[in-house]
């Protein structure tokens, strides 16, 4: 306990001091003629770190290593919540590994300001043969500048998830609009079951929500305007509109202010184990919700998009979420290894593996999906993304740190009751200010 | 300074018969404790760079803005320690440590003294031995460990806690415990006390078992109960392990991390941010390292303050002694 604190103050001035001390490394672009030299080490940082995901890049890693001996993969494996800190001491350190993990947004963008990230446009950029083999959206997604840096692994976007029994035992259909899910939640509350089960210990968990509803609400332009600290305003009223409808399933759908004592990883559980109807969740955990192994089958779980309230002032067709997928460092000292590697990762063979149980993550490989042997319902999300007008990025990682954190702080608070609408809206905006 | 004393007497150790010839007294020992230093150059050169370095550059990090990922470098002079002074989490987090210093004071000095002295009073070995080894236990658990256990015994409705209070009719005292701002940093300190009571309870069983028993028999035919013997005997002998135990529970206090961060992660709304939580999440989720940085020495100034307070009364009581 003690010595932890002290090793991170000393880490915190230590990593200052190097990053006082060593300029960020120059931009450098893929050179896809570059020969690949089958020697050496290459490091990846995935986001695989959960049990459940973890053996993917451990199999891939010994599979490459088998077919060239003299590599070597060595992998660091994190999951959601500590990727972000394990990435950020890795940059200030200067020892960002080979190959690592980034979300699409003002994550991403991080990087490429930083020049950390190599330029892949000449090896991924829309005309090139490997470019070719993703959908298109996907590589998009990690455009910066005009200039292509992202290699996408998976699509993602955020679903509710419900049991088919529970539903059909109280003769409940899927919701057209947010008014039908909360009557709907009426009734499945006085049966005796928790209609949403929310866990927003980890408090991106009502952010979430958040962004989906200001997605329906506020028009994408003022969106985009206001995701950017220099024209932030805050001041279209589908920002406390937003806010009243979470408040709302909040009292009416979950357990109410206690979502901020329980872990979203409970409350997925509550789901799988049939004790309650709902739980609101991205596509890459469908077949971690439903399995053989769980009380809720695969068969049993239906899902629809959050329904958008009836007067949406904002776009009620567009949907949250964002392909995730990986950079490469401009420090690599062999990045024609590194993007050997990922286009390994990246094959349609292993974008199937990917794609199906016990993974479930979709991959953005064109034809990587395969029907055949993935979840019905993975599949079925997919589809949705594909009709989805546009992709509403994840409000922690499309703004400003200070501004995703006074969100996240926020409508924990909010969540908990001890803060009104207005008072949210208030304290955001006060955030994009002190951030321009 | 034995060592360098003998030196400077011989003239002939370690530097042999030439180190102090033709040269004046004066400067024959300075010599011999300069040349006396290379012994423990190593370690000052350690110590220097692992400890007081970063201390140092610490305080220059925090008079700057930094991007981790540029690497570009502002020079802000104090403008972190204004922003610190105005931020009302800063001031959360200090009210937080302060609880957390003031409840362990109570619970794994004062309690854990008396638990102690019980203990030892136990007639059978065995007994004592058993006590002494249940207390422990909790201690020997990790930080990160106990704090997913309590998060689950804090659980609401399927928690152990809640299901307890169920049974015994007092529902209505159930309540989200790590997720009401209220009592969330309040749970947290419980579970520490119930971490780190059995560790201050064996400390002190050691301090109670070096006074001398003949102390105690002569009290007992003088007439003194035992409440008299512990008062008279037992607090004043084991004054200077009470001392010590303050300062380690009050610097313990004010870096306390793991088990806020994996029961609450400072939540609700900040509710239970301590400063360590609040530098993690300035310096490695806001990416604003200077500022952590002026967090750090804030953390750093009241330790040191705890620990030479600590050291003028330790000084004190053997000058009174």
């Amino acid at each position: 306990m003690k010595r932890s604190l002290q090793s991170m103050t000393a880490i915190v001035a230590a990593m200052s001091a190097l990053g006082a001390g060593a300029a960020a490394a120059q931009t450098a672009v893929a050179d896809p003629a570059a020969p690949v030299e089958y020697e050496g080490t290459i490091k990846v940082l995935t986001k695989f770190g959960m049990q459940r995901l973890a053996p993917y890049f451990t199999e891939l890693a010994q599979e490459y290593e088998a077919q060239h001996p003299g590599v070597t993969i060595e992998l660091i494996q994190e999951d959601d919540d500590s990727v972000k800190g394990k990435t950020k001491t890795l940059v200030a350190s200067n020892s960002i590994p080979d190959v690592f993990f980034s979300w699409t947004g003002t994550w991403g963008g991080n990087f490429i300001r930083g020049e950390r990230a190599v330029d892949l446009t000449p090896v991924i950029g829309p005309d090139t043969e490997w470019g070719k083999t993703f959908a298109p959206a996907a590589v998009d997604a990690f455009v910066y500048d005009g200039k292509h840096y992202g290699i996408p692994l998976y699509l993602d976007a955020k679903f509710m998830g419900y049991s088919k029994p529970i539903f059909e035992k109280l003769g409940l259909s899927v919701p057209e609009t947010l008014e039908d899910m909360l009557a709907a939640c009426d009734t499945i509350k006085e049966a005796g079951i928790t209609p949403i089960s929310i866990g927003n210990k980890e408090p991106w968990v009502a952010v979430h929500y958040l962004g989906q509803l200001l997605a329906y609400n506020v028009p994408k332009d003022v969106l985009e305007r206001d995701f950017d600290p220099a024209t932030a305003e805050y001041a279209d009223p589908g920002y406390v509109a937003s806010l009243e409808q979470f408040k709302a399933i909040a009292d009416r759908c979950t357990i109410g202010a206690g979502m901020n004592g329980i872990s979203y990883q409970n409350a997925l559980q509550e789901l799988s184990d049939g004790k309650s109807a709902m739980y609101y969740q991205e596509i890459i955990e469908f077949d971690n919700s439903a399995s053989a192994k769980t009380k809720l089958k695969p068969e049993e779980f239906g899902f629809f998009p959050l329904p958008a309230p009836k007067d949406a002032k904002g776009d009620p067709k567009a949907l949250e979420g964002a392909p995730e997928g990986y950079m490469i460092s401009s420090a690599s000292e062999n990045v024609p290894l590194a993007l050997d590697f990922m286009k390994f990762v990246t094959s349609q063979a292993n974008a199937k593996v990917l794609s199906a149980p016990p993974y479930g993550q979709p991959s953005a490989v064109i034809g990587g999906a395969d029907p055949a042997q993935m979840s019905p319902a993975v599949v079925g999300g997919l589809e949705d993304i594909a009709e989805a007008s546009y992709l509403m990025q994840w409000l922690d990682t499309v703004n400003h740190p200070r501004v995703a954190a006074a969100w996240l702080s926020n409508l924990q608070a909010f969540a908990g009751g001890s803060v009104t609408a207005e008072e949210v809206v208030a304290e955001v905006r006060a955030a994009a200010a002190a951030a321009k | 300074m034995s060592l360098s004393a003998d030196i400077g007497k011989s003239g002939v150790a370690l530097g042999g018969p030439a180190l102090g010839a033709g040269r004046g007294p004066r400067l024959r020992p300075l010599l011999s404790r300069l040349l006396a230093l290379r012994w423990i150059a190593v370690a000052l050169v350690l110590v220097g760079w692992f400890v007081y370095y970063p201390i140092v550059d610490n305080f220059f990090v925090s008079t700057t803005n930094q991007d981790i990922f540029t690497g570009e470098v502002t020079q802000v002079g104090l403008d972190n320690y204004r922003r610190l002074a105005e931020d009302p989490v800063v001031g959360r987090a200090l009210w937080n440590n302060g609880a957390y210093a003031v409840l362990s004071i109570v619970f794994q000095v004062f309690a854990a003294f008396c638990l102690a002295a019980i203990v030892e009073g136990l007639s059978s070995e065995r007994w004592r031995n058993f006590w002494r080894a249940l207390y422990f236990v909790p201690s020997a658990i990790s930080t990160t460990v106990t704090g997913l256990l309590f998060y689950f015994i804090y659980q609401p409705d399927i928690g152990i806690l809640d299901g307890l209070l169920k049974a015994l009719n007092l529902e209505h005292w159930s309540h989200v415990w790590l997720g009401d701002p209220q009592t969330a940093i309040y749970a947290i300190i419980a579970m520490s006390q119930w971490q780190g009571f059995g560790y201050s309870t064996l400390l002190f069983t050691i301090a109670i078992q070096k006074i001398p028993q003949e102390l105690y028999d002569a009290a007992r035919m003088d007439g003194a109960g035992p409440l008299r013997q512990l008062w008279s005997i037992t607090f004043p002998l084991t004054r200077e392990m009470t001392g010590m135990m303050i300062i380690v529970t009050v610097t313990g206090a004010f870096q306390v991390f793991n088990e806020v961060m994996v029961m609450t992660g400072g939540g609700p709304n900040n509710s239970s941010q301590v400063l360590g939580t609040w530098l993690y999440e300035q310096g490695f989720n806001q990416n604003d390292m200077g500022y952590a940085a002026a967090i750090g020495s804030v953390v750093f100034a009241v330790t040191m303050l705890t620990g030479i307070l600590q050291l003028w009364y330790t000084r004190r009581r053997r000058v009174l002694a």
